[in-house]
């Protein structure tokens, strides 16, 4: 558990005092919600309301994507990832540090993007927040478990921009289609639907321990 | 070094070490074992599997066949995390990230190792290793010399029985390369066992109280329990990579 804290306290203070990876993550959801803006000009409220939740997750999926490529490029630099890799301890509270440290960067560039986004498209996301906020926490649980697993994979390949993206986006199919299906009956009834909050907590579930378990077997060279 | 019956456990040995990559074999059933308290060189050219050994002691790297024993335990499969833990690594590599301080890189690898109070650790290592003055310098903002001391010192940061040492005097200057020597000579006489990757003979033949010379995989010489002199090791390697 310590090694766990430990690398998310390392990820967080490098990250504060680099900001490369918010910095990209938010310019690039903010580029994509304003091209999705233009991209669909003729529409009205209800329009709007029904779309709104596949493209808020467009949104947070290409930030995650650019996010989670970048988490492990920091450990290429002076081999650091073989340091972490040295660490006496299973190897899957590695996993766990960098998964959480991708959670926080994520959730901080989420919350950016729903406030431009609900500015772009006029939709209140104030008033479900709440419970808006738990269905993308649940999202990015997995969206981070599973992508920091093949960011640790991808990283020492030789196309690991593309192979991330490939082997990433197939296994989100069911974080995304609960995640949208929540956000959108958040969005037209203001409550929450309990049968996708459940298949996102059983998709976070297996994706943790899966990445947690298969670790060791990651780091190894 | 053989050990007999009566000697106490090696504190690392390889035994059949193997490892392929592809078609290319890196190590070809490699078997030593190191005494704590001593000190082995291993020398070689260039990709002779020098590095490749040494990341297959620190549990880095699976070896395709073989295994290696860390004191009583073996480290091969049932308990790596175990050997790792007994291992401090130097490598090529500094492990370093260039965005935290000297003080917070070894405070980090200290918590990584699990070291009861890693900031009491992290300020004795500092000031062994003279870098107390730029302590709080980020690494990225730290000379070749400066990185490498720093490197040293986070492999040492958990006091480990084994050190593993790959090139370590590269990029340092003169004095810093001393002070690592009389270092890795107070490392073996407190009881470490210490294995040095080295190209420079004099070197080896000086802090090495065995050496082996490694050409394509394999031990083209062992000196065994004779310390060798530079001469002696300057012929073999001549004979073996003429070879």
């Amino acid at each position: 558990m310590n090694v766990a804290l430990a690398i998310l306290w390392k990820d967080l203070v490098t990250e504060w005092r680099s900001r490369d990876r918010v910095v990209a993550m938010a310019v690039f959801s903010f580029l994509v919600v304003v091209v999705l803006h233009f991209a669909l000009p003729a529409r009205d409220a209800d329009e709007a309301r029904r779309l709104a939740p596949g493209l808020l997750w467009v949104a947070y999926i290409f930030a995650a994507l650019l996010g989670l490529n970048r988490a492990f490029a920091l450990e290429l630099e002076n081999e650091a990832l073989a340091g972490l890799a040295l660490a006496p301890a299973d190897r899957g509270w590695v996993f766990l540090g960098k998964a959480a440290a991708n959670f926080v960067i994520l959730g901080a560039v989420q919350a950016i993007t729903a406030a431009v986004f609900a500015l772009a498209f006029d939709v209140d996301l104030a008033s479900i927040a709440p419970s808006l906020v738990l269905v993308v926490a649940l999202g990015s649980l997995g969206i981070c478990a599973v992508g920091t697993l093949l960011g640790a994979v991808s990283v020492r390949t030789r196309y690991r921009e593309v192979m991330l993206p490939l082997l990433l986006l197939p296994l989100l199919v069911p974080v995304l289609l609960a995640a949208v299906d929540a956000t959108a009956g958040l969005l037209e009834t203001g409550t929450l639907r309990w049968r996708p909050i459940q298949l996102l907590i059983v998709t976070d579930a297996i994706f943790l321990i899966v990445s947690f378990t298969s670790f060791e077997y990651v780091l190894d060279e | 070094m053989s050990v007999g019956a009566s000697a106490p456990p090696p504190a690392i040995a390889a035994q059949g070490l193997a490892k392929r990559f592809g078609p290319v074999v890196a190590l070809a059933g490699v078997d030593f074992a190191v005494p704590a308290g001593r000190v082995l060189a291993v020398l070689g050219p260039n990709g002779a599997g020098k590095s490749t050994l040494l990341r297959i002691l620190a549990g880095l790297t699976r070896p395709s066949a073989g295994r290696v024993a860390m004191g009583t335990g073996a480290a091969e499969a049932g308990d790596r995390r175990h050997g790792r833990g007994r291992v401090g690594y130097v490598g090529h590599a500094t492990f370093l990230y260039p965005n935290l301080t000297a003080r917070e890189n070894l405070v980090f690898a200290g918590r990584l190792y699990g070291v009861a109070d890693p900031h009491a650790r992290a300020a004795a290592l500092l000031a062994e290793q003279g870098l107390e003055p730029i302590a709080e310098r980020t690494a990225g903002s730290f000379s070749r010399g400066q990185a490498q001391r720093l490197a040293i010192a986070r492999g040492l940061v958990h006091d480990p029985p084994v050190v593993l040492l790959d090139e370590p005097f590269t990029g340092l200057d003169p004095t810093s390369a001393d002070r690592l020597a009389a270092r890795l000579r107070s490392l073996a006489g407190s009881g470490r066992a210490v294995v040095l990757v080295t190209h420079d003979l004099a070197q080896a033949a000086a802090l090495g109280d065995r050496a082996l010379l490694l050409v394509r995989g394999r031990i083209a010489f062992d000196s065994g329990a004779v310390r060798a002199e530079a001469a002696a090791l300057e012929t073999a390697w001549r004979e073996a990579t003429a070879a």
